[in-house]
């Protein structure tokens, strides 16, 4: 069962759901809408190797926005810390920001039960677009689960986003 | 609803879920993380699906091109006629702009396979045989099953596209 909008109220309410910070009027019928930070993080390297770090290079986006090249993955934070230890979130985009041809994340849209933190969006241009810090850019909604529930303690639970993969410690990799 | 890792854990050990080869390690708080099959297909020309040959996965790597489409599959069997599945990608293959499937994540109860995986990379990257790669999610269901008897039933390596009703008719389709 997904939440409603009404019940993502109530549950912001009742502390479990986090979304800081929170404005009613991003509520919609059954979604939150998010909107992208300020910062967004790049490699610095055209290839990339999943079992080795990649270095990246975070920056402070200006107002004027940044126009995102199809051939680059963009990590960029949300302005929302979002997250809850009882409902599920997913997300996904705005219809006003797929019709533009960006993906918000690269097929990775379930955030784990416990992990309460301001997003990594994946930013993948189709075409070359323009986007602006604070963009109304994606939703998030809640999903109700069944089972026990042991909270996330996973590898990017103490990063600071846009945090960039870590993949290569699957490897035995470290830094 | 979703299930918890500890409501998955408790599905296998009831028969409701199969996962092959299963670890503990794997659970996440409401999803199992599957691992990538050393083999898998590119597909270097639209339209030549066919065509397209098998490319083993050395343990050094193998680099991923951005212009190619690859089908991949997990190492893991999954299997469930009472559940719902759902296949993502986890976050660390989305930050290095990995696509896991081309907006096909529905896994269908009574299917029982290795899960093709439709890669495609924004930048180009290396990958790894049997690197963690994404994760599979169970859903509880509402009605009277009516189980998948498809013919992708049964895959254990990758497969390219068997849909030769793409071009017919719906009702043909049906029929």
């Amino acid at each position: 069962m997904i939440l409603t909008g009404r019940a993502i109220q109530d549950a912001v309410d009742q502390g479990e759901i986090m979304i800081s910070p929170f404005e009613s009027a991003c509520l919609g019928p059954n979604s939150y809408d998010f909107h992208l930070g300020t910062r967004c993080r790049t490699y610095d390297s055209l290839l990339l190797d999943s079992g080795r770090p990649n270095p990246s290079t975070v920056q402070e986006v200006p107002p004027e926005g940044l126009v995102l090249d199809p051939r680059r993955i963009y990590l960029w934070d949300t302005w929302e810390v979002i997250g809850s230890n009882r409902y599920v979130p997913i997300i996904r985009a705005r219809s006003s920001t797929a019709r533009l041809g960006l993906f918000v994340h690269v097929t990775a849209d379930m955030i784990d039960l416990g992990s309460i933190n301001r997003l990594t969006l994946q930013l993948h241009a189709v075409v070359p677009v323009r986007v602006y810090p604070h963009m109304r850019v994606g939703q998030v909604t809640f999903w109700v689960c069944s089972g026990e529930i042991v909270p996330y303690n996973g590898k990017y639970r103490d990063t600071e986003s846009p945090a960039g993969s870590l993949s290569y410690r699957d490897f035995g990799v470290s830094e | 609803m979703i299930l918890t890792g500890p409501a998955i854990a408790a599905a296998l050990a009831r028969g409701d879920i199969l996962i092959e080869p299963f670890n503990a390690g794997d659970l996440n708080p409401n999803s199992y993380n599957y691992h990538l099959f050393p083999e898998l297909y590119k597909v270097a020309v639209p339209g030549e699906q066919r065509a397209a040959s098998r490319i083993a996965i050395p343990g050094t790597g193998l680099l991923l091109e951005p212009d190619c489409l690859y089908l991949g599959c997990t190492d893991e069997t999954f299997h469930s006629a009472k559940y719902a599945m759902t296949l993502v990608g986890r976050s660390s293959a989305g930050r290095l702009g990995v696509f896991v499937n081309i907006s096909a994540d529905l896994g269908h109860m009574g299917s029982r396979n290795r899960w093709t995986l439709e890669i495609k990379v924004v930048q180009p990257v290396i990958v790894y045989p049997h690197q963690c790669i994404g994760q599979v999610a169970f859903w509880e269901t509402i009605g009277i099953p009516n189980p998948y008897t498809g013919r992708y039933q049964h895959d254990d390596r990758p497969h390219t596209s068997k849909d030769d009703g793409l071009l017919s008719s719906p009702h043909e389709t049906d029929a």
